[in-house]
This record gives C-alpha cells, sequence and structure tokens, in this order.
C-alpha cells in the first residue's frame, strides 16, 4: 500500500466519523501544508494560523472529497483557498494600517522570523511565485504533474509549462552563481 | 548545468522540513473532536452533471411550453437537430464543469474562461450557418424582449442548479460563479429557440448568444460578492 492509498483509507474513515484517522491525518498532512504555508507567509505565526484554518475548513467540506480520488491535490485547493482568503484580509489590513502609519508620520519594519530563509525557498526566490508554488508541491509534497494540475485548476500542460520555464530558470542563474552559493549558504 | 542537477539540488534541499509544534497538532485534532459525524460523499460526478442537464432541459421546456413552442415549430428538422445538439453538448460541458468548480482537487477539463469563449463560439458559429435572413426589423426592440426573457429564465435555472449542487465547496468562487451563469444562461438560450419565432440572423447572433455571457457575468458578480461577505 502507498502513502497515497493510506490517506485515500484515512479519508474515508475520517468521513466515517473514526477520530483516530482525524489525529492520523493531521499528523501525516500538517507538516507539509505547514511548510507550504511558511514559505508563503514568512511569519511562523501566521502559518500556525492558516493550518487551523485550513483544518476547520477540510472539516467543514470533508464530504467533498469522493473516495478513489487523489486525496492530496484535494488538501492543497482547499489551503490554496485559506491562504487566498489571507492574503486578501491581510493587505486590506495593512492597507488600512499603511494610511494610519503614513498619517501619523511613521513606519514599521516587521523583523525578520524563524524559519525564513530555508534552503528551498532561498533557492526558489528568483522565481514567479506560480512557479514556486508548483516546484513546492512536486518537491516538498512529492506530487505528479496530474496532482498538481488538480490542486492548482489548472491543466497538465500549463503545469508542464511553468516547470519547464521554472528549470530553465534554475538552470541559468545556478549556472551564473556557481556552486557554492547555489543553496544561498557557504559551505563548511 | 542540466535539468538533472537542478532536479538532484531541489530534491537535497527539500528535504529539510521545519518541525510543527506537536501542541498545535493536538489543538487542531481536538477542536475537530467535538463535531466530528459521518458524512455522507457527494455523489459520482456524472450524476450531478446529468441533473444539471435535466434541470436546464425542463426550465426550458416548462418556460417554452407556456409561452408557445413557436420557434421549434418554425425550424427545419436539420437544423433543429444541430441548434439543439450543439446546446445540449454546451450544457453538458458546462454542467461537468461548474461541478468540477464546486469539488476541491476536481480534473478541470476546460476551464471556466474556456468554456464561456467555446460556448459564445459554437452558439455564433451554429446560429450563421442556420439563420440566412439579415433584416433588421425592431433589432433593439425584440432583442432587448429576448435578452430579457432568457436572462429572467436563467434564474431559476441557476436556483435549481444551486440546489443540486450545494453541498459542494468553490475553491474559486468567481469561476464558479462564472460557470453556474454559463450554464444558467444556456437554459435561457435554448428556451428561446424553442419559443422565439424571430428568425433574422442578427437578431438570434447578438440577442440569443448575448444571453450567455450576461448571464455568466451575473454568476461571476455573484459569486465575487456572496464570497467577499462570507470572508
Amino acid at each position: 500500500m502507498n502513502s497515497g492509498d493510506d490517506l485515500n483509507t484515512l479519508m474515508g474513515r475520517y468521513q466515517a466519523g473514526d477520530f483516530a484517522a482525524v489525529a492520523a491525518l493531521v499528523d501525516r498532512v500538517s507538516p507539509q501544508l505547514h511548510r507550504f504555508f511558511v514559505a508563503q507567509t514568512a511569519i511562523r505565526s501566521d502559518a500556525d494560523d492558516l493550518l487551523q484554518e485550513t483544518w476547520l475548513r477540510i472539516h467543514r467540506v470533508r464530504h467533498t472529497y469522493r473516495p478513489g480520488e487523489p486525496v492530496l491535490p484535494w488538501f492543497y485547493a482547499i489551503a490554496r483557498r485559506v491562504r487566498i482568503d489571507h492574503y486578501r484580509r491581510a493587505s486590506r489590513t495593512t492597507a488600512r494600517e499603511r494610511r494610519l502609519e503614513e498619517a501619523a508620520g511613521m513606519t514599521v519594519t516587521p523583523p525578520p522570523e524563524e524559519g525564513q530563509g530555508e534552503d528551498l525557498e532561498t533557492l526558489l526566490a528568483p522565481l514567479s511565485d506560480s512557479q514556486r508554488e508548483i516546484l513546492r508541491m512536486m518537491k516538498v509534497a512529492g506530487m505528479s504533474l496530474e496532482e498538481v494540475a488538480r490542486a492548482t485548476s489548472c491543466s497538465v500542460g500549463s503545469v508542464k509549462q511553468k516547470v519547464h520555464r521554472a528549470y530553465q530558470n534554475l538552470r541559468d542563474r545556478m549556472t551564473v552563481m556557481g556552486p557554492k552559493s547555489r543553496s544561498g549558504r557557504e559551505t563548511p | 548545468m542540466t535539468n538533472e542537477d537542478v532536479e538532484k539540488i531541489l530534491q537535497s534541499t527539500s528535504k529539510v522540513a521545519p518541525p510543527v509544534d506537536p501542541a498545535l497538532l493536538e489543538r487542531i485534532a481536538g477542536s475537530i473532536q467535538p463535531s466530528l459525524q459521518p458524512v455522507r460523499p457527494l455523489l459520482p460526478t456524472w450524476v450531478l452533471t446529468g441533473g444539471l442537464a435535466v434541470i436546464c432541459a425542463a426550465v426550458a421546456v416548462t418556460a417554452a411550453a407556456r409561452s408557445g413552442f413557436h420557434g421549434i415549430e418554425k425550424l427545419r428538422p436539420w437544423d433543429c437537430v444541430l441548434i439543439f445538439s450543439a446546446l445540449a453538448v454546451l450544457v453538458c460541458a458546462a454542467g461537468r464543469e461548474f461541478v468540477s468548480q464546486l469539488i476541491p482537487g476536481s480534473r478541470q477539463s476546460l476551464g471556466a474562461g474556456s468554456l464561456l469563449i467555446i460556448g459564445c463560439t459554437v452558439l455564433l458559429g451554429t446560429f450563421s450557418l442556420v439563420f440566412r435572413d439579415y433584416r433588421t426589423d425592431h433589432f433593439i426592440s425584440a432583442g432587448i424582449a429576448c435578452l430579457r426573457t432568457g436572462i429572467l429564465l436563467a434564474v431559476p435555472a441557476a436556483v435549481l442548479s444551486w440546489l443540486l449542487v450545494r453541498r459542494g465547496f468553490a475553491v474559486n468562487p468567481v469561476a464558479a460563479g462564472l460557470t453556474g451563469g454559463a450554464l444558467a444562461g444556456l437554459c435561457g438560450v435554448t428556451m428561446l429557440e424553442l419559443h422565439c419565432p424571430d428568425f433574422q440572423a442578427l437578431h438570434v447572433l447578438v440577442w440569443h448568444t448575448a444571453v450567455l455571457p450576461v448571464s455568466a457575468v451575473i454568476g461571476a458578480l455573484t459569486g465575487w460578492a456572496l464570497h467577499r461577505r462570507t470572508t
């Protein structure tokens, strides 16, 4: 039984109201989702909040998962929605705060948080948001092109094209930067 | 540097995963436990798509029966076959897409925007093949009446469709609204083809086809407004 089948079984038991399956799913899927959020919000506490909100939403719409369908795209599609909603709310709040700060003649720079500057994120930094998101899903969650296409509501062709462009971009940059600075750190 | 080198570097860097606070995971599982009840998964896509197609056909035929089947009575048999088979295919495609929009992680066959473009193109192509009367008598007055009728009929079709798929969850409310609006608009167009006896080419091409994009835009705006209210 592979990991996908295992998650499918757990989802089926979750839908049947089995708490042990919920706890197992939370343990198995949360680290991936948390990393997905940390990479995009850069603030760990925000990622924690987003993870909780995602699970609440997953719980509310758990009936929309259909046994036999790939389970990771289902989780990621909901996580993406939660992230977009959060981003929109945050940008509205930030705009209001900025207006207040400008009125008071002050600016606030948020301090860097722990967890920023992960190796993969440093590597992916020069890519566009959509290219980074797709590579994260493929490399961190281990999703296939088809699964990424489902999670991002794109066609497989479009995902392939983004991956191709992302690789081309990374290849060009790595060739220019050399092996020492590839991961964004000095090798000891 | 080759793609394989990039792949190796990505693989090695992606293995480092930051740990998640176990207390947070416990809190999440604990918050789910009190409301944990067995749930019934959604019906298969083909059942929901079939249901949506039946709703559209029923609404269009009922409305045309009330106001008269003047259009279909005047059409030649082959023209009937061409128009209604095109509409049937579009309704099924729109229904399928609408269901996909309401199930997270579904395979997207067309995409909301493409569905609208393809729908309008197919309707324009079919109508331009069938209708060859190029007069423009009462172009505006008759056209607005047809557009209004089509859009008004799209409302009950949209409401009934939503009742059928209300347990779904739209990951993109605007796209879901646009697709649902397009489906309801196709119901409006079907009713107009059954009922409207005005066979002037420009009337059908402009005003009958316009029901589809107008209804889709109304659907998208509704999806956007509802989502904004809830968030």
